[in-house]
């Protein structure tokens, strides 16, 4: 078995029959990202000495039989907009290019004590604002099925890492399709959790109505894995979950999909979608049915002004999160200005990229006076709209199911000059945001190109339980996921 | 809606960023572009629909406690400039 197609669950029995140290398996990764990393372009920062030490740790743990915990000597890659304790934390913008949090996110902390091996930072859109990873002020990340391509975004580095076989999990974030966009260009596992199921302590922030950390994985049981280590109610975030959390996604995983109602809006097929994605998902849902699922067409007529009410809300927070860089406590300060009104000014015109100075104009544009109800009253009231239709859509369904992206991969380039096209890309995914709900998107095939394609699945909130026993189902009858991309080396 | 420079310039000010003269004609166009695709949501009806009704929802409170921050060092590592313990700034006040 080859180290980089190894899933976590494997790596676990691995370690536990003595087959390989942690110690072999962290340095087998790092050689591999020190020889291929170069062509995909994943990572930003590298923690070797670190992962190395904590992989000793593991196996003087396993060498004593103490519990290594649930990701015991697993590697992981985390976006660079989640603050590490003493490791710079970029948000991929010259604006934090030298930025050290003096403390961890939460998710970290607990990705810690679970036992992981934080092997490195990874790239994504400048905070996180895009859909390709070309808006990072250091680097371009490529898709590893195509490097011609883009590997989507804005957790591009996230998917790339999972993808070329860096790291079995990543962690992303997701305002918009973030991480099930990403997981979908590059064939691998992504998941949004319910809005509060996971902390954002740490998660430098977005649209914080909307934000969202999640795990990219190959597998959707790796992926259960992960959820389980990251979420849970955390006192230094009161927008996360005050109740008790499911503490077991894999007991009934395996159950099938048998007697469940999935519901497909016919919206989702209609113009822009790619033909071959469309097919690909017309294929899962036939599948489903054959095992057992009642699967049904129905209305929900969101989607459009639903793109525009995301992008008015997660703009109009966004400028008010980023106002905060004025080069002041931290962060890029401009090298020359007379008076405080300068420094603050080309701090941020020569700090920030075009895309987030774009996002914070469209923000300041819709809360500012003569605008506030012709736009973002008129986009909150739209959210509840769609709060309401999909908590009808769950009276009749047990998931809703559609594609991921309604386009494959695009080539490195080929957007980047059309704000509006790339946010119309956005379709399918921001919607569940502004409700709120948990989605996974999961490879369901590939293009006449080998593109992967993605598919969604929807869940009512905290329901990820239900979310990934479907998803399992889905992924062992497809098969898709054990293909892995050859990025030019012999197998 | 048509949008104009003056407009975004006046934006630009609000959001504390400058443009330069070609930027700003750049920005101006795709702006217009974007804030008339948002122009659909008039499309829907949302007359009879409340923000500021909240159903089912709870505050969070918690204690406020002091925690000391053990490490100032490391708290201040990221500011430019620092006079003693306090971060340097222009001179506000004349």
């Amino acid at each position: 078995m080859k180290i980089h197609k190894m899933t976590i669950e494997e790596i676990k029995q691995g370690l536990e029959d003595k087959k390989i140290t942690a110690e072999e398996l962290v340095g087998t990764y790092i050689n591999r990202i020190k020889k291929l990393d170069g062509k995909v372009g994943a990572f930003l920062t590298l923690q070797e000495e670190e992962a190395l030490n904590a992989a000793q740790k593991i196996d003087e743990k396993i060498q004593k039989g103490l519990d290594i915990g649930p990701l015991g000597g697993v590697p992981v890659a985390i976006k660079d907009n989640i603050c590490m304790k003493g490791v710079k934390t970029t948000c991929a913008s010259k604006m934090l290019e030298d930025f050290i949090p003096p403390y961890d996110a939460t998710v970290i902390e607990k990705l810690k004590d679970a036992g992981a091996v934080i092997i490195g930072k990874v790239n994504m859109d400048e905070f996180a604002m895009g859909s390709s990873t070309e808006n990072s002020y250091f680097k371009k990340t490529k898709n590893p099925w195509d490097l011609s391509k883009v590997p989507g975004g804005s957790s591009g580095g996230s998917a790339a890492s999972v993808a070329a076989g860096f790291t079995p999990i990543a962690l992303g974030s997701d305002t918009g399709g973030s991480i099930r966009q990403p997981a979908a260009f590059c064939g691998t596992v992504g998941l949004k959790p319910t809005y509060g199921l996971v902390s954002r302590y740490g998660l430098i922030a977005f649209g914080s109505s909307l934000d969202q950390i999640g795990p990219i994985t190959k597998t959707v049981k790796d992926c259960a894995v992960g959820l389980l280590a990251i979420q849970g109610h955390d006192p230094m975030d009161s927008t996360s979950v005050q109740h008790e959390v499911e503490k077991d996604y894999l007991d009934e995983i395996e159950k099938g999909v048998k007697g469940f109602k999935i519901g497909v809006p016919k919206e989702f097929f209609m113009e822009g979608l790619d033909k071959e994605i469309g097919r690909a998902i017309r294929k899962s849902m036939e599948r489903l049915e054959g095992m057992g699922a009642e699967v049904e067409e129905f209305s929900l007529p969101i989607e459009d002004s639903g793109l525009s009410a995301y992008y008015i809300i997660s703009s109009a927070e966004a400028s008010s999160n980023l106002a905060r860089y004025d080069g002041v406590r931290y962060g890029y300060r401009s090298k020359d200005f007379d008076d405080f009104e300068e420094l603050i000014v080309k701090t941020r015109t020569e700090g920030f990229g075009n895309e987030v100075k774009r996002r914070i104009m469209l923000g300041t544009y819709v809360l500012s006076s003569g605008y506030y109800d012709a736009y973002y009253k008129k986009a909150m009231k739209y959210r509840k709209k769609i709060q309401k239709s999909y908590r009808e859509a769950f009276e009749k369904y047990d998931l809703i199911l559609g594609p991921t992206s309604p386009i494959l991969p695009f080539t490195v380039g080929e957007k980047i000059n059309n704000p509006l096209e790339m946010y119309l890309a956005d379709i399918y995914t921001v919607n569940v945001n502004l409700a709120g709900l948990p989605a996974i998107s999961m490879p369901c095939g590939f293009s006449n190109t080998k593109l992967p394609i993605g598919l969604q699945l929807i869940g009512d909130h905290f329901t990820e339980k239900k979310l990934l026993r479907a998803a399992y189902a889905l992924e062992q009858e497809l098969g898709v996921c054990n293909e892995v991309p050859s990025l030019g080396e012999e197998e | 809606m048509k949008i104009n420079k003056e407009e975004i310039a006046y934006i630009a000010k609000l959001a504390k960023l400058s443009f330069t003269e070609d930027e700003l004609l750049k920005f101006t166009k795709e702006f217009e572009d974007i804030i008339n695709h948002f122009a659909n949501i008039d499309k829907e009806n949302l007359d009879d629909i409340d923000i500021n009704s909240f159903e089912n929802f709870e505050s969070v409170l918690r204690k406020d406690e002091v925690k000391v921050f053990k490490d100032k060092k490391e708290l201040f590592r990221n500011a430019k400039s620092m006079r003693e313990t306090y971060v340097e700034i222009p001179k506000i006040i004349e």
